[in-house]
């Protein structure tokens, strides 16, 4: 130990090394916005514009029961998809006179529901595409549809453009109740997750009802002001909260105390038009089995908010503006649908399905442990045996002292041949490194002596590095005067050689074109910088 | 009152006969460290100027060798004896002129000659001596001169040699020649073994076309070796064969030999041959012949350690020491040496092996060529709580000093970037700044351009973690403030706030954001961000200082005060205008009065009042250094004083070299409460700094409450006293006496191979044995037939153990 302190190394030897770059928060992506990116095109069925549909998909649902096959209305059709395989399974096309609309299925997957823009209700076997029900009533146009979550299997319940919400007992085709309060078209509802009895809906008078079919006499149990029409209506698990999505924002209620408002999340750019509820399906981690709200919008992006800590945690972009999402109860399927028909499949690799099929169980125990052979003196290994040993907890570890790599260039440097270094680093690839060396050469007030000693070959190379990066904003302040010292030094020789004209030929068109490209770059600044001035006075 | 920062390196220092003890000479003061931890342990005060050499008397015999006695010379004109273990003084002896160096050769013959009575002890002085001439009064010479040290008195007016300035003495190691370098020319004289007050100098005189700078003799052949500022190294042998040998009756073969004959020896020098080795790029400090004489050490501007085999030619380097050497000293112990760098810093040296085993090191002095930053400010800082001093250094970093303990507490290196002591300095660390904590630091690096094209200023924020400043970088901002350069950073007093002001007209508040996403992995990104920046009528912004509460920050616009709202960046008021830049800005203490300073042709001292927004009084003072204390509403200012009064003439016999002034202020009263002179004001700095609790607290008032104030020189030689009580108490005194006890026992034989033995007990051993012989066991023991008694080996063992008495059994 005191050997160890009493070694102390005067001056440590550093090298050369480029300026650091800024970090940004997109370089280390939280546990959670990984989670969120591993939603991944699968590779086996491509949902190529081709294949998906050419009108806006107007409701996605997913069946709670596995494998979650998923439907989404678009046009006259639902399309029904296969939750294994995300193939489309089959399509119920003749059974609407009009564009369906809000496909629902009910809590056991058995049945699927979607009202059209006539205002019938249409009950569909989902298996077998059977139309077994119609229930007609609506006089405007049935956007709303939706089951009891918990376990009715008997009444659903709709709401139309003539903004009455219906609750119907599905058995008999009768509307139970009439509820009356909204003034505008009802667009939106949901379930409550815990109650069969409660459900909420939204319309475009900016309200959002809650339902108790209980008290169904005595209108809405409770109603809360968006401020803006109501796009889409979402009961969170737990059943106390409810998320409201219209305008540009997103806001999130407290059911149970009083229907206070807790956050609004204001950070779409354009109309939010879904909702619906997201879980992080991972084992371990802080965020594990945590809800989440996604939100779609017509500004293209799709937002991930933490409720619990109102947070927006992952932002997706997308090329379409959004119409509908859906996200699989088991966390493995995420579906968005477009204003054109694209459906933007995401689905995420589980380990169950690494697993697949049987024959590689089969495989793993063919494997036997190998005989351990006794090491005897006489093989090569008894000499290195106990090398890999690896340290235990408590051991204490003396680690080697690190040595330090270093390049060609910093060897020349050492040596004070700064124009080899130079060099070096110049026919290396990373250009940090070059400019670092050029750095370093500047502190040691000896590049401008390095270039006038480069030879024409050696020239060319600096001029053809020069060419590469001098217009690259982040070594344009040092590169492009020097490039400027670099020709007025070395005229001559440029002169009299056709590569070296052509390496500035290049250097004078990279120019020009940066300058342009300043040039607009000013103009908007002159329009924007107005704007800003209006802005910043308001 | 504390004083310390002395250089260590001022001249060279000296081993004990023991080699545990390196005396170095630091100021008026010789002292003494350990070598084994490298920790002062005491000191020799008495000289009244700086101590310039420092002689070991050595030890002829083993017996001698607990003698710890020194010789001492000083500017004042005195050589003391000295015992260094005591500390004592012994003897005293007056000569007069400064002394610049002194040896004494017949220390170091007297180990190979007889015990005998040795006469007279004659040692020989470079002084600094009057020159007797007409028409230069002023003007001074050096002199050698004898000097009888049994006698204490000068030889009678001997002077072997008067030069242009006086400089250092080289002795051989055998004490038979002394030689000094005088410009192109070395100039060498026998000493005769017989010394006596009139002797006859035998001189010989070795040419060179270069400036000389050191000078080494060989310990057994007449082997001389000089360096020269180009950094070459030459080395005569068979130096003086025709005027020293004749008198030695030396037999030698080369005394007729021819111009021709002689390669490399120029004109009509005494010597055989003269070779030249030429490593070192610049100026050669130091040359040193081993012992045996079979190498050669040499060292120089580069910083570069060069073993040369004398035979060969050929090198061994110890590099990257990091600083120009100065001097190289060997010690009884072969394997330990020391090197002393101009960083201040002394190096023990394991010699075969050329490794450093400790530094000794000594607050960094400042850099030489920091002229060409002039205007960015002194980057000096105190760290108000604990005591320590920032001082950054050559090497790219920045040096923490405890003033308390005169000692180094840690190195941050700023820039990572090799660094070459000879180079032109092109990077530089121009400015520092503590939080009040303690905790960040802030630093602004400068790299100048080359031709115009390469050169940016990057500002750093680093954390530190721990009490021992171990800091570690938090962020990095490139060019803070475009292409210009940073003229100050203050931090907020309370919140992660800074704010940096630029010579390009603006300044930018930074505060640091803590994201703390992953909790799970314990991760922790911190960084500094730009929070806000504000600029007032495009003037270069030239100072800036937070408010006692953080609520004001004041930014002085080159002539005006501005003062903003940090949080919200509003400016709040505009106030005065000075007729120069101001280039200092501080709130005093808690109370609403901020303080600028401007220098120039007309400077300004200012007290500003917050209260009323205006002027409360100024001065005309050329101001160094302003200082706030943190509670109290009081402050001091270091000034200059000025140089072109016409009272120059009355007041030169009263100011004795002093050329500045520390002014202590109360902000309600313009008249001082107390005033300081002080010399190489400068570059000096001041600050105030918390009494520490290790002090010895004789002053147990109610003043004791305040703090102490720091005044550190431009040579950084710092003092630290109250400055409400009174001067005189001298509290280094009992400084030492704790370290003294750390020094640890030095191992040597077996132990020093093999570590102590662990010491068993025979005791033990015996326990085991069921033993117990009775009463007159050997009267019977032998008797009866030979052939039936027991082998001898056994019954010995009984017999020894009857006859030795048995202790009665109280062990137990």
């Amino acid at each position: 130990m005191a050997e160890d302190e009493s070694r102390i190394s005067i001056a440590k030897t550093f090298r050369v090394k480029p300026k650091l770059r800024p970090t940004s928060n997109k370089a280390t992506p939280t546990p959670e916005s990984k989670f969120w990116k591993s939603f991944k095109i699968p590779k086996d069925i491509e949902f190529t514009p081709s294949k998906s549909v050419i009108y806006p998909i107007t409701s996605i649902a997913f069946s709670p029961i596995a494998p979650h096959d998923f439907a989404a209305t678009h046009s006259a059709n639902i399309s029904i998809f296969s939750g294994k395989t995300l193939e489309p399974k089959s399509t119920i096309a003749s059974a609407f006179a009009d564009s369906a609309t809000s496909a629902a299925f009910r809590c056991d997957g058995k049945l699927l529901a979607a009202g059209d823009l006539t205002g019938t209700v249409h009950v569909f076997d989902a298996k077998s595409r059977t139309h077994l029900r119609r229930l007609k009533c609506h006089s405007a146009a049935a956007r709303l549809v939706r089951y009891p979550r918990a376990d009715d299997k008997f009444h659903l319940f709709s709401g139309g453009d003539d903004s009455v919400v219906k609750y119907w007992d599905v058995t008999t085709e009768t509307c139970l109740f009439n509820l009356l309060g909204h003034k505008d078209y009802v667009r939106c509802g949901d379930a409550s997750p815990v109650s069969d009895d409660m459900f909420a809906s939204g319309s475009y008078d900016h309200k959002v009802r809650i339902w108790d079919v209980r008290v169904s006499n005595s209108g809405s149990v409770m109603e809360l002001n968006h401020e803006k029409p109501v796009e889409s209506v979402l009961y969170l698990p737990s059943g106390g909260l409810i998320a409201t999505a219209g305008g540009n924002f997103v806001k999130i209620w407290d059911v149970i105390g009083g229907g206070k408002l807790l956050y609004s999340m204001e950070s779409h750019n354009k109309t939010v038009t879904s909702l619906c509820i997201g879980k992080i399906g991972k084992e371990s981690g802080e965020e594990a089995q945590q809800y989440r709200i996604l939100s779609v919008s017509l500004d293209g992006y799709m937002k991930v908010f933490d409720y619990a800590k109102f947070k927006i945690t992952h932002s997706m972009r997308f090329p379409n503006p959004l119409l509908s999402v859906g996200f699989s109860p088991d966390c493995s399927t995420r579906v968005i649908g477009t204003t054109n028909g694209t459906f933007y499949v995401g689905r995420r690799k589980t380990k169950l399905e690494s697993d697949g099929p049987g024959d590689v169980v089969g495989l793993g125990d063919v494997e036997v442990d190998p005989e351990r052979r006794v090491i005897r003196p006489t093989y090569f290994r008894y000499f290195h045996r106990g090398q890999n040993t690896k340290p235990s907890e408590g051991d204490y570890l003396i680690t080697r002292p690190r040595k330090l790599k270093f390049a060609v260039h910093d060897k020349l440097l050492k040596k004070f041949r700064h124009k080899e270094a130079l060099v070096a680093a110049l026919s290396g690839k990373n250009t940090e490194n070059v400019v670092a060396v050029m750095e370093e050469l500047v502190a040691r007030k000896k590049l401008l002596k390095c270039v006038s000693n480069l030879d024409e070959e050696e020239l060319g190379l600096l001029l053809g590095f020069l060419q590469k990066y001098s217009t690259m904003p982040r070594y344009a302040g040092f590169l492009m005067r020097f490039t400027e010292k670099v020709v007025e030094m070395r005229a001559d020789d440029i002169k009299s050689s056709d590569q070296l004209r052509g390496n500035i030929r290049n250097l004078k068109r990279d120019v020009e074109e940066e300058i342009r490209i300043q040039q607009s770059m000013q103009e908007i600044q002159g329009i924007i910088s107005p704007m800003l001035r209006i802005a910043a006075r308001r | 009152m504390i004083t310390g920062g002395k250089s260590l390196v001022s001249s060279p220092p000296a081993f004990s006969n023991d080699a545990k003890r390196l005396l170095v000479c630091t100021g008026n003061t010789v002292s003494i460290f350990s070598t084994s931890t490298g920790l002062q342990i005491s000191e020799l005060e008495g000289h009244g100027a700086p101590v310039t050499s420092v002689i070991i008397v050595p030890a002829s015999t083993p017996a001698s060798k607990v003698l710890c006695h020194c010789w001492t010379t000083s500017l004042d004109g005195k050589i003391r004896l000295w015992d260094f273990m005591a500390p004592e003084l012994i003897r005293t002896i007056d000569a007069g002129f400064p002394i610049h160096s002194m040896v004494i050769p017949s220390l170091l013959s007297q180990q190979m000659e007889s015990k005998g009575k040795s006469p007279n002890l004659f040692a020989y002085i470079y002084i600094e001596a009057e020159r007797q001439r007409e028409g230069q009064p002023n003007s001074s010479c050096g002199q050698i001169r004898k000097c009888n040290l049994t006698k204490s008195r000068l030889a009678g007016g001997v002077s072997l040699a008067e030069t242009h300035k006086p400089g250092c003495i080289s002795i051989s190691p055998s004490g038979k020649y002394i030689g000094i370098c005088e410009t192109h020319k070395l100039r060498i004289w026998e000493i005769p073994t017989k010394d006596s007050d009139n002797t006859v100098y035998k001189k010989i005189r070795l040419h060179h076309t270069k400036t000389f700078t050191t000078l080494a003799f060989h310990p057994t052949e007449r082997v001389v070796a000089a360096g020269d500022v180009t950094g070459r190294i030459l080395l005569w042998r068979g130096v003086g064969h025709r005027t020293f040998s004749i008198g030695d009756k030396f037999i030698n073969g080369g005394l007729n030999k021819d111009a021709e004959e002689r390669p490399g020896v120029r004109g009509n020098d005494d010597a055989d041959s003269c070779t030249t080795w030429h490593w070192h790029s610049a100026e050669v400090n130091v040359l040193f012949f081993s012992s045996d004489g079979a190498y050669l050490f040499s060292g120089g501007r580069e910083g570069v350690f060069v073993v040369w085999q004398l035979d060969t030619g050929k090198k061994k380097f110890l590099p990257r020491i990091g600083s120009p050497l100065l001097y190289f000293t060997n010690s009884s112990d072969p394997s330990l040496s020391s090197i002393s760098c101009a960083n201040n810093q002394i190096h023990l040296l394991r010699m075969p092996s050329m490794e450093i085993s400790r530094s000794i090191s000594g607050i960094k002095l400042p850099n030489s060529v920091s002229d060409i930053y002039e205007g960015s400010g002194s980057s000096v800082v105190f760290d108000h709580t604990v005591g320590f001093v920032a001082v950054p250094t050559d090497n790219y970093s920045v040096q923490f000093y405890s003033l308390f303990n005169d000692r180094e507490i840690s190195e941050v290196q700023i820039c990572e970037r090799n660094h070459q002591p000879g180079d032109e300095a092109t990077v530089k660390v121009n400015l520092v700044a503590l939080s009040r904590d303690g905790s960040t630091m802030g630093t602004v690096e400068t790299r100048l351009p080359e031709e115009g094209i390469g050169g940016f200023v990057s500002l750093k924020f680093w954390a530190c973690g721990s009490q021992n400043k171990d800091f570690s970088l938090s962020t990095v901002i490139y060019e803070p403030h475009r292409e210009a350069s940073v003229s100050s950073i203050a931090f907020h007093p309370d919140c992660h706030m800074a704010v940096t002001s630029s010579y390009g007209g603006d300044f930018k508040i930074w505060v640091c954001t803590h994201d703390t996403h992953l909790k799970d992995q314990m991760l922790q990104s911190s960084g500094w961000r730009c929070h806000a920046v504000g600029s007032y009528k495009k003037k270069p912004m030239t100072a800036a200082a937070f408010s006692a509460d953080g609520s004001v920050l004041a930014v002085a616009a080159e002539k005006v005060v501005t003062l903003w709202d940090p949080d919200q960046n509003i400016l709040v008021a505009v106030i005065g205008d000075t007729l120069e830049p101001i280039v200092t800005l501080s709130f005093v203490g808690k109370s609403t009065y901020l303080m600028s300073a401007s220098r120039g042709s007309n400077p300004q001292l200012t007290l500003w009042s917050m209260s009323k927004l205006s002027i409360s009084w100024s001065y005309k003072l050329h101001t160094e250094d302003v200082t706030c204390s943190g509670d109290s509403s009081t402050f001091a200012v270091l000034a200059l004083l000025p140089k072109t009064s016409e009272c120059v003439a009355s007041t030169e016999a009263t100011l004795q070299g002093f050329d500045g002034a520390i002014l202590l202020f109360n902000v309600e009263n313009p008249v001082p409460l107390a005033t300081w002179f002080v010399s190489k004001a400068q570059g000096g700095r001041l600050g105030f700094i918390q009494k520490s609790p290790r002090l010895p607290d004789e002053v147990t008032d109610v003043k004791s409450a305040h703090d102490l104030l720091a005044y550190m020189d431009s040579n950084y030689e710092y003092v630290l006293f109250n400055p409400y009580g009174k001067q005189g108490h001298n509290q280094s005194i009992t400084r030492w006496q704790n370290l003294s006890n750390l020094e640890e026992k030095e191992k040597i034989g077996y132990a020093s191979i093999y570590g102590e033995l662990t010491e068993f007990s025979v005791e033990k051993d015996q326990t085991h044995i069921p033993h117990i012989p009775y009463e007159k066991n050997w009267e019977t023991l032998f008797s009866g037939p030979s052939h039936k008694l027991a082998p001898l080996t056994k019954l010995c063992l009984d017999f020894l153990e009857s006859s030795l008495e048995r202790r009665s059994v109280t062990v137990e």
